[in-house]
């Protein structure tokens, strides 16, 4: 192609205010017609570089190069104007404009008054990359696939010669991904480039022309796809040697008797059939990516997803569906969003860890001890390190790390034979997240069953005592976490092909 | 001046109670300043929560209906049906059992509002916009549009001993008032039940996920408020003897108003009862000031809609969660003394 490349970043940094070193000296190239793929395992810098993109961050070193001119964007119109579109994980679309509307929202000019011309740009544009849409279906009532093409046209009406991509297949069924892969074979096709972020290995390498991974804020790997292969690319994501041995206790021997039983447990178009069991003592890994059906499948065990059908047995006595019969048998789960799912804000401390138990601070389940809820606060506290003013503190002043103690000491209030947790560990800082794997291994120990929720895979292979890996809402694989490595995990949750036989059949 | 004040006597936590206590000062002063002596007396001032105490019983409800996150306009409508039920049904079969069959119809319908707002899931403003006007016309439709008497003396006498009777110096609406605010008030402070509203309306999710009954404890709070408006409606009939089918006709904004000045959030999870009784109690010391000054109905309106906002405005910029966002001006100890800050 021409010599200049259309986006070159070079030395490229971005420190943040609180001290973290998100980028540390990035350089990347992308060509004109060319599809790029970028990888990394969760906070190797990846958002942070497309947030730097897309202008709703500036780097605080290093240089942007756009057509060869050097450029420093401090918002998203500019770098909307000058040819970059974004296409975020969530797309912000606005669901009660049409579809028409949406792919214009960001244009200026009136578009109520020239709606005709519009359609007919819109119908070109449609013919171009060879997919039809209702231009007039209201956007909330498409499926989350034709939403996804919706930004994609958003992102060719702003003719951009850049399209970012920031997990587009993610939540994706095959066949909406299938389409997703042609239009972008067709832009590139046409000259645009695309930067393609993606956890599907075999994705990346069947789209893409070059490949930069990310491991902890730098450029580790830079090369042609056409040299690379899934071990490699895998290897390059993972890098630094394995933790094996961090978190976990000697050898955990699946000897403690069988706490739950989950039989064909399943939620249409959420999560195929699974069916597992997890023993007293052990600790049950689940890895997977983003729109994996990770969360779905806690969601599920735990009844709080109310169109799942199958079985959950708790030491042979069947749960109710629901999440206050789960509770009242001994099931406990620890959302994901501690915010949105696990805390109170209204509520002080003492409050937010008593609220799942609260019957047993309680006399005759009705007039509260209010002397019992704070000793119960004190010595959470005391037992998991929670910084915090005290009992009575509001629980909105908490850090991340301390929040998410709060969210876990709450089912230590009763008790909790099965605990699932789901991603107990993210956007935390490094103390905490030990603090809360030594946790999980010390209730592993008394006897606790725990499914554990991950989307860091060596934390995974460290701490867990056997893995379930799941893809596109079903569990494809199981491994014992010793005879496996975070590389290995990579593999397949990525979808590539598989190293050697599962240890058990594959399900659904 | 630097001095610390504890939380639950700051301009947040109990504005409320100085605003009230400003008000009667005030137009204590502008009383006496008239010579028209006897604003504090005790007569006045039971006068005066008297008249509050419809309002302030309905409040209560209402306060525990915005507790969970929901809404109920529907009040004042439910109200004067159960007031209709009441006047309608004494003369055959009685006082008490009239009562119970009307806080029956009352309570039925917020069961109504609460399962069309949690199991059908309509919003609570559409839902209690709809129930509000199709009971008033229903309570058009009964009594044909006619004002309702009681036609028995035996009735009537029942009914004014329920109402006007006094034990001491307390008209019995006072203490029924009272009593149901300290019901609630313990309820929600001290026992799981109340926790557990407060957490419903403070993160549903949370709640769920916590094996709690969101849909139960919301619906509960919409029929509680039915109850209590469905007993203002017979208090109301029993003070007359008689109702007009356009009775109390725009009370649930008085309702709710008093809620929003006692601090009660729009958006779930906090409020008190305590200080919706002050916020109703503010409404009507206003009303009776302006009564006792021959200020004339006019400025009502204009007076009370400022209080409300203005009220929602100190609440609003003192919701800083973290100690460094809040204002200073919170954190002193009285309005004069913000006001001398502030140099207005």
């Amino acid at each position: 192609m021409s010599a200049r490349p259309l986006l070159q970043l070079e030395r490229l940094e971005m420190v943040y205010p609180n001290g973290t070193a998100a980028l540390r000296g990035v350089d990347l190239t992308v060509r004109h017609g060319t599809v790029h793929g970028l990888l990394g395992a969760n906070g190797a810098g990846k958002s942070t570089l497309i947030r730097i993109l897309s202008g709703a961050t500036r780097a605080t070193a290093g240089r942007i190069l756009w057509r060869g001119e050097r450029v420093s964007w401090s918002r998203p119109a500019q770098a909307r104007a000058a040819g970059i579109a974004t296409l975020h994980q969530q797309i912000p679309l606005v669901g009660t404009l049409s579809v028409l509307e949406n792919v214009f929202l960001a244009q200026p000019g009136g578009w109520r008054h020239d709606a005709r011309a519009l359609a007919v740009r819109l119908r070109r544009l449609m013919t171009s990359i060879g997919y039809e849409l209702d231009m007039n279906a209201p956007v909330a009532a498409l499926p989350i696939g034709e939403r996804q093409m919706v930004g994609i046209l958003q992102a060719l009406a702003a003719e951009a010669s850049l399209i970012v991509m920031d997990e587009p297949t993610a939540s994706l069924a095959a066949g909406e991904r299938r389409l997703v892969h042609r239009t972008i074979r067709r832009l590139a096709g046409e000259g645009r480039a695309v930067l393609l972020v993606s956890h599907f290995l075999d994705e990346v390498l069947a789209l893409t022309g070059e490949i930069t991974v990310l491991r902890d804020g730098a450029a580790v790997l830079s090369s042609a796809t056409a040299a690379l292969d899934e071990p490699a690319l895998a290897a390059a994501i993972v890098g630094r040697p394995l933790r094996r041995t961090d978190a976990r206790a000697a050898a955990n021997e699946p000897g403690g008797h069988k706490v739950a039983e989950i039989i064909g447990l399943e939620s249409p178009g959420r999560l195929a059939p699974c069916s597992f069991e997890v023993r007293a003592g052990e600790v049950l890994g689940i890895a997977g990516f983003l729109g994996s059906g990770r969360s779905e499948l806690l969601h599920a065990v735990f009844g709080a997803d109310r169109s799942a059908r199958g079985e959950v047995r708790l030491q042979g006595r069947r749960v109710r569906r629901s999440p206050r019969a789960a509770v009242a048998a001994g099931i406990a789960l620890v959302p994901e969003d501690r915010q949105k799912q696990a805390l109170v804000p209204e509520l002080p401390l003492a409050g937010n860890l008593t609220l799942a138990h609260l019957g047993r601070f309680a006399r005759w389940g009705l007039f509260l001890r209010a002397g019992a809820e704070t000793g119960a606060a004190v010595r959470a506290i005391a037992r998991l390190g929670i910084r915090t003013a005290g009992a009575g503190a509001p629980v909105s002043e908490l850090s991340g790390g301390n929040a998410q103690k709060v969210s876990i000491a709450r089912w230590l209030c009763g008790p909790t034979r099965l605990l699932l947790l789901d991603e107990p560990t993210a956007g935390i800082d490094i103390g905490a997240r030990a603090q809360i794997l030594a946790l999980m291994r010390e209730l592993a120990a008394g006897g606790v069953a725990i499914v554990w929720v991950s989307s860091d895979l060596a934390e995974l292979a460290a701490a867990a005592d056997r893995i379930l890996i799941m893809r596109e809402g079903a569990i494809v694989a199981e491994r014992h976490a010793r005879e496996t490595d975070e590389a290995e995990l990579v593999l397949l949750a990525s979808g590539a092909a598989r190293g050697r036989p599962d240890v058990r059949a594959e399900a659904g | 001046m630097r001095t610390e004040v504890p939380r639950w006597l700051g301009l947040r936590e109990a504005g409320v109670y100085y605003a009230l206590l400003l008000i009667i000062l005030a137009l204590a002063a502008v009383c006496a300043a008239l010579g028209r002596p006897g604003y504090l007396s005790a007569v006045n001032l039971i006068n005066i929560v008297y008249q509050a105490s419809p309002v302030a019983l309905m409040g209560v409800a209402m306060t525990v209906v915005l507790i969970t996150g929901n809404f109920d306009l529907s009040v004042a409508s439910v109200a004067a049906l159960a007031a209709a039920v009441q006047i309608g049904a004494v003369d055959a079969v009685g006082f008490w059992p009239a009562l119970l069959l009307a806080l029956a119809v009352a309570g039925a319908v917020g069961l109504l509002n609460g399962v069309m707002v949690q199991l059908v899931g309509i919003n609570a403003f559409i839902v209690t916009l709809g129930t509000l006007t199709a009971i008033r016309g229903l309570v058009l439709v009964v009594t044909g549009g006619r004002s309702l008497m009681v036609q028995t003396p035996a009735a009537l006498t029942a009914m004014t001993h329920f109402e006007s009777g006094r034990t001491g110096p307390f008209p019995h609406p006072i203490l029924y008032m009272a009593a149901f605010t300290l019901l609630v008030w313990l309820v929600l402070h001290f026992t799981t039940v109340g926790r557990r509203t407060y957490a419903v309306g403070g993160n549903a999710e949370a709640a769920r996920l916590c094996g709690i009954s969101v849909n139960g404890y919301r619906i509960g709070a919409f029929v509680l408020s039915g109850l209590a408006a469905g007993f203002a409606g017979v208090l109301y009939a029993s003070r007359f003897g008689a109702m007009n089918p356009t009775a109390l006709q725009g009370e649930e904004l008085t309702v709710i108003a008093a809620a929003i000045l006692g601090g009660t959030s729009l958006f779930g999870g906090a409020g008190s009862v305590l200080k919706t009784v002050a916020g109703a109690l503010v409404l009507y010391t206003l009303t009776n000031g302006f009564n006792i000054l021959n200020l004339g109905a006019n400025f009502q309106g204009l007076i009370e809609g400022t209080v409300l906002i203005a009220a929602a405005a100190i609440y609003t910029l003192g919701r800083g969660s973290a100690p460094r966002r809040t204002p200073t001006i919170i954190r002193v100890e009285s309005p004069e003394a913000v006001c001398h800050k502030t140099r207005c």
